[in-house]
């Protein structure tokens, strides 16, 4: 571990190092190691606009819109239109110096390597590096598709990527601030009856913690989620619905259980935790219970190999393929304990 | 008008409830003088809020409780947490602003902190796929492209360089990034919270470079993370061989996981996500890579559909953190006006303050550290007695740069640019004393 650069007689003292150091401050210090070719390309995922960095391969459209189905489509939509607030992948064109405009791959983007490169390093967002190459062609193809950038019988491949004309590709210049210089006037600066001020819409911004009385949302993703939770059953009570009342009582977690909050974490949350595209949330024992009631075994089955419901798509581990069973089984116990 | 309530009626009337209260059984006292409190708060006018309940039985000329009992001893909490009655003191969000917790982002709350030191654990938080936990052992740094020598080094490694460490500030360029349109957030902690200031230590990018000897044509770095995003960025190599730090520490400890632990990059001055945590991989070039952070997003639309990129500067900017909507003004006279200024471009040279909306300024003091690229404070000690103010702060800095207004920044940029609103920022100070967050144009 400590190794001294090799040049360096091995029992040097530290003040003659230093001596040594500050002499030839342009030498390297011998400080780690040569990486070698397969470490690199492992980690060298980078794509840019020219091409370098894409790997052989290729993928069509038509591959491209079942993938996009069953990986995608639950938080960016079948027609790139976004679902909730996940964003718009298509669309848009026409629309950047509008009040709202439409900031899409279609409407936006300048390179199409940035689609590639992008959803090969971080999509699909649950399970990022979980797509092929052939399947990130597919994929980027068939988003360029919805984005009228591509016909419907069109293959991506290492070699024709680059050449693809984004429509946007010229709507870019570099840094050219300062652009909006002030002067630093002390007096009559601004002429008082020509000044307009205008407020805050109120009860947007969560000012709970420090203003009572207030209806505001929440300043935290659960806790906002809780609050709206409550509003919905003073609603139905309102209504006159019977609203459950029994309070989960904190469940011990086994030891399988416990281990299986990790993985849990890292690769179930984003959809167990939100509802999100229709997976049934971790605590709601009113969508879990006849869940459980088919059996252990059964849903460690359906979340290891996967499984189409009434409510939607469960990917095989959740997209997460390097994930081993026992993973996922404990992962599975976490979520039915926390849920029963 | 509404009244103003000053420490000696308060006192006064606290002193009645007491009073009041003799001969009442511990319990019942103490529950009275609750209500009292609460009911006194009530009272108060309109919003100015008065000291939260107040126990008397602690209060001069009693022994206090916790002088007549023995406190907790050493480690007893090995890693020290503050007061319990700081809890107020958190990170916050506006949970509208993303579909979900995971690519969020938090916000610093900037009116209850001192100084321009950020503690560790209220450093604003911004992630797109969550904070990865890294083992240290686990982590690897490769450096290569256009090298001679491409390395991978260990933690251990890293650390065997000569270190540096600097005090700089960390900004999201989307902070205030909501009020292009209009003024929308009514905290301090939402409009300016994407902020933080930290004395990091690390390895100098450029001390790196040497080492791995850059080839004549490279001309860029691709910086790589190891989150779930991978979250990259081209930075072009004048400002790894400037200031930009291979960081491992923060405020004397390791850096937090939510920070980048156990590895990340800080450009000075330049905007947030430049500076790629989790650091896990360093690419020479000799070209930009174009990727999404720095096309789709990170790009700043104008109102001619036109959009600037590589805006990498964090302009000067500067705001007031007292008084502000979360410390509004409780007490006439006496009062000490605070803010903090920063500039991506150096020092803060000078912060003026406007009472009228902007029509007529005074030059505040620069207090304690003035740091380039670092958060400077200011302040100006004045008399309040209820009169409505329009209250500004102007930064300007070292290269003369003065921060523009909101109607100048709107001119050139549209509203649409989201990022780099770095405008003058206005609150109201009402009569009773209640600060709001208003635009004056
Ligand atoms: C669980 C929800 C989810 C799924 C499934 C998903 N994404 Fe995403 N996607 C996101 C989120 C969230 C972001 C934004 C991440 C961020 O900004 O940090 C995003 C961003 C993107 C973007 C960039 C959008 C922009 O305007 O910058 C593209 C392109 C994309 N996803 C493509 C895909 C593709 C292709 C798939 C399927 C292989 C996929 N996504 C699956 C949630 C999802
Ligand atoms: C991309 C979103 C997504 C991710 C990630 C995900 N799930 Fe699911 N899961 C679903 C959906 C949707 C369903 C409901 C399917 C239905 O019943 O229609 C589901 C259902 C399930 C079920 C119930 C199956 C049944 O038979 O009723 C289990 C168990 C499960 N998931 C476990 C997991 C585990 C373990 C992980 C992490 C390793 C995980 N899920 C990750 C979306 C997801």
């Amino acid at each position: 571990m400590f190794k001294l650069p090799e040049t360096a007689p091995a029992l040097l003292g530290v003040g003659v190092l230093l001596a040594s150091l500050s002499l030839s401050a342009a030498e390297p210090l011998g400080i780690g190691r040569m990486a070698t070719a397969d470490e690199i390309a492992g980690w060298d995922i980078d794509v840019r606009p020219d091409g370098q960095g894409l790997p052989p391969g290729q993928g069509s459209v038509m591959n491209g819109e079942l993938l996009y189905e069953s990986r995608c489509a639950s938080c960016h939509g079948s027609f790139g239109e976004g679902i909730d607030r996940w964003p718009v992948l298509a669309g848009g064109y026409d629309t950047l110096t509008l009040e709202r405009p439409t900031k899409t791959v279609g409407s936006y983007w300048p390179y199409a390597s940035t689609l590639w490169d992008y959803i090969y390093r971080a999509m699909p967002f649950s399970a990022p590096r979980s797509l092929s190459v052939d399947e990130t062609y597919a994929v980027s193809a068939y988003v360029l598709y919805l984005n009228d950038i591509v016909d419907d019988d069109f293959v991506l491949t290492q070699g024709n990527l680059a050449r693809i004309e984004m429509p946007n590709r010229e709507g870019f210049f570099v840094d050219n601030r300062p652009d909006s210089p002030n002067t630093r006037c002390m007096q009559e600066c601004a002429r008082p009856d020509q000044l307009e001020m205008v407020g805050t819409i109120g009860g947007i911004t969560p000012v709970g913690h420090f203003r009572a009385d207030v209806d505001a949302p929440a300043a935290s993703h659960d806790a906002q989620k809780s609050l709206e939770d409550q509003k919905e059953e003073a609603r139905l009570r309102a209504l006159g619905v019977e609203v459950d009342e029994t309070v989960p009582a904190a469940v011990a977690l086994s030891d399988e259980a416990k281990a299986g909050q990790a993985v849990y974490e890292a690769a179930c949350v984003a959809c167990h935790a939100t509802g999100l595209a229709g997976a049934p949330k971790v605590g709601d024992h009113k969508a879990w219970g006849p869940r459980i009631d088919q059996g252990v075994s059964v849903l460690i089955r359906h979340a290891i190999e996967g499984f189409t419901g009434k409510e939607g798509v469960m990917p095989a581990k959740g997209g997460r393929m390097d994930l081993t069973d026992q993973q996922v089984s404990r992962a599975v116990a976490f979520m039915t304990e926390k849920s029963q | 008008m509404s009244r103003i309530i000053r420490n000696t009626t308060t006192r006064e009337m606290l002193a009645q409830l007491a009073r009041e209260a003799e001969g009442l059984s511990q319990r019942e006292r103490r529950e009275f003088l609750r209500k009292g409190v609460t009911a006194l708060s009530a009272a108060a006018a309109s919003g100015v809020a008065v000291a939260a309940s107040v126990n008397t039985d602690n209060l001069p000329p009693n022994e206090p409780s916790w002088s007549r009992q023995l406190g907790h001893g050493v480690v007893d909490s090995p890693y020290g947490m503050p007061s319990t009655y700081e809890q107020h003191v958190v990170r916050r969000t506006v949970p509208w602003l993303t579909a979900e917790s995971i690519s969020s982002i938090s916000m610093t709350p900037l009116a209850d902190l001192k100084g321009i030191i950020t503690p560790n654990g209220l450093v604003f938080e911004r992630y797109h796929a969550g904070v990865p936990l890294i083992n240290p052992d686990e982590h690897r740094l490769i450096l290569h492209g256009l090298v001679e020598r491409p390395l991978i080094f260990t933690m251990d490694d890293l650390m065997r360089f000569p270190s540096a460490s600097e005090i700089k500030f960390i900004e999201c360029p989307a902070n205030g990034g909501m009020e292009w349109k209009g003024a929308q957030m009514e905290a301090l902690q939402f409009t300016h919270g994407m902020l933080s200031c930290c004395e990091w230590t690390g390895v100098p990018l450029r001390v790196l470079l040497q080492e791995a000897g850059v080839k004549p044509e490279g001309k860029w770095i691709l910086a790589e993370g190891a989150d779930g995003a991978h979250m990259s960025r081209s930075i072009p190599l004048e400002k790894a061989l400037d200031d930009t730090l291979v960081v491992y520490a923060q405020n004397g400890e390791r850096l937090r996981p939510e920070q980048g632990y156990p590895l990340r990059l800080i450009n000075p001055g330049w905007e947030g996500n430049t500076s790629i945590k989790w650091l896990r991989r360093l690419e020479v070039g000799d070209q930009p890579w174009y990727h999404r952070e720095e096309t789709s997003k990170y790009t700043d639309l104008l109102a001619n559909g036109k959009a600037r990129k590589f805006s990498f500067v964090q302009e000067a900017n500067s705001v007031i953190t007292h008084p502000c909507p979360e410390k509004p003004i409780r007490q006439s006279g006496f009062i000490e006006i605070e803010g903090l200024a920063w500039s991506g471009r150096g020092h803060i040279k000078q912060v003026d303050i406007s009472f009228d909306g902007g029509v007529s300024w005074v030059p505040a003091q620069l207090k304690g550290l003035v740091l380039p690229k670092a958060l400077t404070r200011f302040s100006l000690v004045t008399r309040w007695e209820g009169q409505t103010w329009l209250l500004q702060a102007r930064a300007m800095d070292e290269t003369g740069y003065v921060q523009p207004t909101l109607k100048q920044l709107r001119e050139v940029r549209g509203t649409n640019s989201i990022y780099h609103k770095n405008s003058i920022h206005t609150w109201k100070v009402a009569a009773n004393g209640e600060v709001t967050n208003v635009q004056i144009t």
